[in-house]
């Protein structure tokens, strides 16, 4: 009865805590991330600058579907983790997509220091 | 004429030497590996230089094709550079399918090693 190691416990919680508030309120991703160079002036602004990025973007509702995911531990002893699903926006046609975080724990929380999104879009010609 | 931040240069470096090595000799990939290192290959696990030699020189193609669709890189808190690519690849006769890898790079004694490493095909449930 293995349990699964620490860092897939804690990589695939982000995820699922992250897209379930992605769907439902996106406007509340802000309090993810984090940038441990920030006073706090520009810790509020970044918040205000993060909301905004998420609320503008260019739907009413989302709903996305994780394929497959995968986590490592890193040497500096964060997570890094890899999303492949699926999302559909609106009435717009499923899309698959590709996302990454690295994952940090400061103060005792797991903060999001790092995200890379895509759409898989190809140049099929 | 602006140049391009440090991050991406390293990332695009790395991106660019491991896609041809792998598609002409992989079996030199082993330079980009350290005993600390992590593979994660379609879901499987390999720790360590040799285990990710072993898992890489066995996969079951002759020849291969990498074809990158777009990357992305960003420094990370502790120094390391995070890259993720999108891209396709067509193995043998295979029909050309879409991939997506993240690698994280470590600056060890001078020199850029792939500390983390995770690859997966591009395939979805579309059933689910």
């Amino acid at each position: 009865m293995g349990d699964k190691p620490i860092w897939e416990q804690i990589g695939s919680s982000f995820v699922q805590h992250y897209y379930q508030l992605f769907d439902t309120d996106r406007t509340q991703l802000g309090s993810i991330y984090v940038s441990i160079v920030l006073t706090e002036e520009s810790f509020q602004a970044r918040n205000v600058v993060l909301y905004w990025t998420f609320k503008n973007l260019p739907f009413t509702k989302i709903a996305h579907s994780i394929t497959a995911q995968d986590h490592q531990p890193t040497p500096d002893s964060c997570i890094l983790s890899m999303v492949v699903g699926q999302l559909k926006a609106d009435d717009d046609p499923i899309m698959g997509f590709h996302q990454s975080f690295i994952l940090k724990n400061i103060n005792e929380a797991w903060v999001c220091t790092n995200d890379m999104f895509r759409l898989a879009l190809h140049n099929f010609g | 004429m602006a140049e391009k931040p440090m991050w991406e240069q390293i990332g695009s470096g790395f991106v660019q030497h491991y896609y041809q090595q792998f598609d002409t000799d992989r079996v030199k990939l082993s330079d980009l590996y350290t005993d600390a290192s992590c593979l994660t290959w379609e879901g499987e696990g390999f720790q360590g230089k040799n285990a990710i030699m072993t898992k890489l020189s066995s996969l079951p193609f002759q020849s291969i094709q990498h074809s990158i669709t777009a990357q992305d890189h960003h420094p990370t808190p502790d120094s390391c550079v995070m890259s993720m690519v999108m891209g396709q690849l067509k193995a043998d006769q295979d029909q050309v399918m879409g991939f997506q890898q993240v690698f994280l790079l470590k600056n060890v004694d001078n020199k850029w090693v792939c500390t983390n490493d995770m690859f997966r095909l591009a395939l979805h449930n579309f059933g689910a």
